[in-house]
């Protein structure tokens, strides 16, 4: 019997359709895996189901109703959701993160016996070692996420998803998470599986759908494929979009990182150069700590150890400000709440980083700003009705280019890192960024580019490092192989 | 369709002209109700009542501008207040007296920006602590009596005198709220405050220090509490430790209204001027019609939620585009 499906179910974020006409169904007792690379819609998918928030277009049906507009309270002792983002309180103790919002009282007061020995035999059932009284935050990370997962069962629902579970789970803990994936397939709830590992949806699961940009690629019973076959769903066959490619020559090392460690961002003996010219691309998962190690180097951290060598200097990260005025500049993924600044105009974002120049004794010189403005709003063909507009009221693609077009100025900049340039924004804007990318490299740059999608990563990087874990786990040049590569960044 | 499109037109129009407006009906209300109201000797005396407003208000607008808050300016002006009256008294030289007087507010201030940026104190915490102590000093240092006596002429006449038929308190606010209309239109700083307090992490990775801009808005807002304590003695001939503590809601008022005039949630000075307008003449006004200062209070608790409402509301406009 089906108990929950989705008809054509879509989701549009501002400059991005991030679920597209997705038929889902799930069988009673059956646990259903879904994969596909970074971006391809998993998470946003059962966010919806979960209700996390509601689908742009499509319809959801639970035991053959549709379901509307539903929030997570109403279902949430039906549909359980065990969120990549754990939703714990860290101040809390393990039992009130357990009990939250579920508690048992009795005229206003918490009836903590009860509430104890309730907690112990539910623990014990599942053969989870938890301190009921020690603080959430001094958990483990895997600890952390076992209490997530107790939490959600605690309810009994139907109908569980889990998102990655075992991402941040020690070897024993997956043990303890094995047995109890059986024993709820036993107790005939139905599950629908998240997981990067393809081996582990492989074993569990009785189906599988891959999803890819969005779509839904297929949906196949697990005995019925392998690792590989999987793998070749996943990624895109459609290779011929349009990704420019600038002749350009590769210089010297101009970056060049050794033995960077940084123990509190759990970052050990981290080794790679980038050459003038070049555009090296970073592969790996969300979490691979390719953003961090970015951050990191150029807003400098006082646990860092190791030697960084830009332009034949020792270079010691200390700030933004000191990075940017080495020449060393970075587009950050987070661009609404990081690389922009929202409630400005276009005009006042673009000159932000360059007003030491177009200024004379603090005084703005208004002509030379607005000079400076026209020139990028032109060659970045940035769309807009007038340049004093909020940057809030542009597009997706437009707010990225005016991220991007800021650092054009008077500075020299030798070191340009973006990450996750294209991120939500459309086709053509993606293609204008990598030529942009191509340019600076093309005149003598270097580029560091974090991308969590493969496709563009491949088409537009020299030289590719693979991280996994906060390691770099490979690296590759042309020709890709793109197998090997996803084997790497999937791996351990 | 069209519809829609006036709509949205008139919601704009509401957005950039709505407290201008009110402004006017304010006005209207009180020539048709209130008696005198309309002479001119009635509004230069409101334009001289708000100009203390205004000058302490401004500070507290820079302190708004880089995302923060200071519920200390009302003590430190206060504090001004009472040091300039006792050192003129004591018979000190009056420019000395001023200058020491002045000097109390961006060294508090300054203390208020380090405690925030370099210790990671919350804003509210740190100046009602600081509110405090201040406060607390003023008592000590005035053993809780008024001060009063012969002060020098020249420093009276800059807060009863006139130039031509303007008081020179009225000058001063008006040279105050165009210079501090200047620096943060037209200068660096004020676009590195006003990053600062949109987004503070964004303008830190484009290089900004915004530490140092937290504490320059701390320190000018207590610059201006200083200026505003130093001309309350000026204007009364007198220092009371209680003197300026009425300027903190009033304060408040005035800079959270003045944040809605030109496009809601934006600290500006000029708006920030409006907003003691409105204050002062709804202060003046409800006077003349001789309602309680308790209904007084209430209108302005009313203006500080309507205010941050729509700011509050237009600021999650912004984030769920």
């Amino acid at each position: 019997m089906i108990i929950l499906k989705t008809e054509n179910l879509s989701k549009e974020f501002p400059g991005v359709l991030a679920l597209d006409n997705v038929n889902f169904d799930l069988e009673e007792g059956e646990i259903h895996g879904i994969v596909g690379e970074n971006g391809a819609g998993k998470s946003t998918l059962v966010k919806i189901l979960a209700g996390v928030f509601p689908p742009t277009r499509g319809k959801i049906y639970l035991y053959g109703k549709e379901l509307h507009s539903h929030s997570p309270r109403e279902l949430i002792n039906i549909i359980g959701f065990v969120d990549q983002e754990r939703e714990l309180i860290p101040s809390f103790t393990v039992i009130e993160n357990l009990f939250l919002g579920n508690e048992i009282v009795q005229g206003g007061f918490l009836k903590n016996r009860e509430l104890q020995e309730k907690a112990k035999t539910f623990l014990k059932n599942y053969n989870v070692n938890l301190d009921l009284l020690a603080l959430t935050r001094n958990l483990s990370p895997g600890q952390q996420q076992m209490l997530t997962i107790m939490k959600v069962l605690f309810r009994k629902p139907k109908i569980i998803i889990f998102d990655e579970p075992t991402a941040s789970l020690s070897v024993k803990e997956i043990e303890i998470f094995n047995r109890l994936i059986e024993e709820l397939r036993a107790s005939k709830v139905s599950i629908i599986y998240i997981s990067h590992r393809l081996s582990e949806v492989l074993s569990f699961a009785n189906r599988i759908t891959v999803l890819r940009n969005g779509k839904k690629v297929v949906t196949v019973r697990a005995n019925e494929v392998s690792e590989k076959d999987l793998i070749r769903y996943m990624i895109a066959k459609d290779m011929h979009e349009q990704y420019p490619k600038i002749k350009k020559e590769i210089g010297d090392r101009i970056f060049e990182v050794k033995n960077y460690t940084n123990k509190k961002y759990g970052f050990n003996n981290i080794n790679f150069y980038i050459k003038s010219g070049e555009i090296v691309g970073f592969a790996g998962l969300v979490g691979s700590g390719r953003t961090e190690l970015a951050k990191l180097i150029f807003t400098g951290d006082r646990n860092s150890v190791g030697e960084i060598i830009f332009l034949s200097k020792e270079f010691i990260p200390k700030g933004p400000k000191d990075s940017i005025n080495k020449g060393i500049v970075m587009i950050p993924e987070k661009r609404r709440e990081e690389g922009i600044i929202l409630g400005m105009s276009v005009k006042d974002n673009l000159a932000l980083p360059n007003l030491d120049i177009l200024s004379i004794g603090g005084f703005l010189k208004e002509q030379a700003i607005n000079k400076h403005s026209l020139f990028l709003i032109n060659s970045f063909n940035i769309k807009l009705a007038s340049p004093l507009q909020l940057v809030y009221t542009l597009s997706g693609g437009n707010q990225q280019k005016v991220s991007v077009a800021k650092w054009l100025g008077e500075r020299k900049i030798n070191l340009w890192i973006f990450d996750e340039p294209t991120q939500g924004i459309d086709v053509e804007t993606k293609t204008e960024i990598y030529l942009f990318m191509e340019n600076l490299a093309k005149n003598g740059a270097g580029v560091w580019f974090i991308s969590s999608d493969l496709n563009e990563l491949l088409a537009i990087s020299d030289r590719i490092y693979v991280m996994n874990k906060h390691k770099i786990v490979g690296e590759f040049s042309p020709p890709y192989n793109r197998e090997m590569i996803l084997s790497k960044m999937l791996g351990g | 369709m069209i519809e829609r499109e006036a709509r949205f037109e008139f919601q704009n129009f509401f957005i950039r002209y709505g407290t201008i407006f009110a402004l006017f009906l304010i006005t209207v209300f009180f020539s048709l109700t209130a008696k005198g109201f309309v002479e001119i000797a009635n509004i230069l005396n409101i334009l001289r009542q708000i100009s203390l407003l205004t000058i302490i208000s401004e500070g507290f607008t820079m302190c708004l501008l880089i995302g923060e808050i200071d519920l200390s300016f009302a003590q430190i002006a206060s504090l001004a207040s009472v040091i300039s009256a006792d050192l003129m008294l004591k018979g000190w030289n009056p420019l000395i007296s001023v200058l020491l007087s002045l000097s109390v507010g961006p060294l508090i201030g300054l203390g208020n920006g380090v405690l925030v940026t370099k210790v990671g104190i919350p804003a509210l915490i740190t100046t009602l602590s600081t509110g405090m102590i201040t406060g607390g000093t003023v008592y000590m240092y005035t053993k809780g009596i008024s001060l009063y006596g012969n002060m020098p002429i020249s420093f009276l006449n800059i807060g009863r005198g006139n130039i031509g038929p303007l008081p020179i308190l009225v000058l001063i606010m008006l040279l105050f709220v165009s210079l501090f209309q200047i620096v943060v239109n037209k200068t660096k700083f004020g676009k590195y405050m006003r990053a600062t307090g949109e987004n503070p992490t964004a303008a830190w990775l484009a290089g900004i220090n915004i530490e140092s801009y937290k504490r320059l808005g701390f320190i000018l807002s207590g610059l201006g509490a200083a200026i505003t304590g130093v001309l309350l003695t000026a204007r009364l001939g007198a220092a009371s430790p209680e003197g300026a503590s009425g300027f903190l809601m009033d304060g408040f008022a005035t800079a959270l209204l003045g944040q809605t005039v030109f496009g809601i949630g934006k600290p500006t000075p000029f708006g920030t001027f409006i907003g003691a307008l409105i204050v002062g003449t709804l202060n003046n006004g409800m006077t003349l019609l001789g309602a309680p200062y308790y209904i007084q209070d209430i209108t302005k608790g009313i203006i500080i939620i309507l205010s941050v409402s729509a700011t509050s509301l237009q600021k999650k406009k912004i984030e769920r585009r």
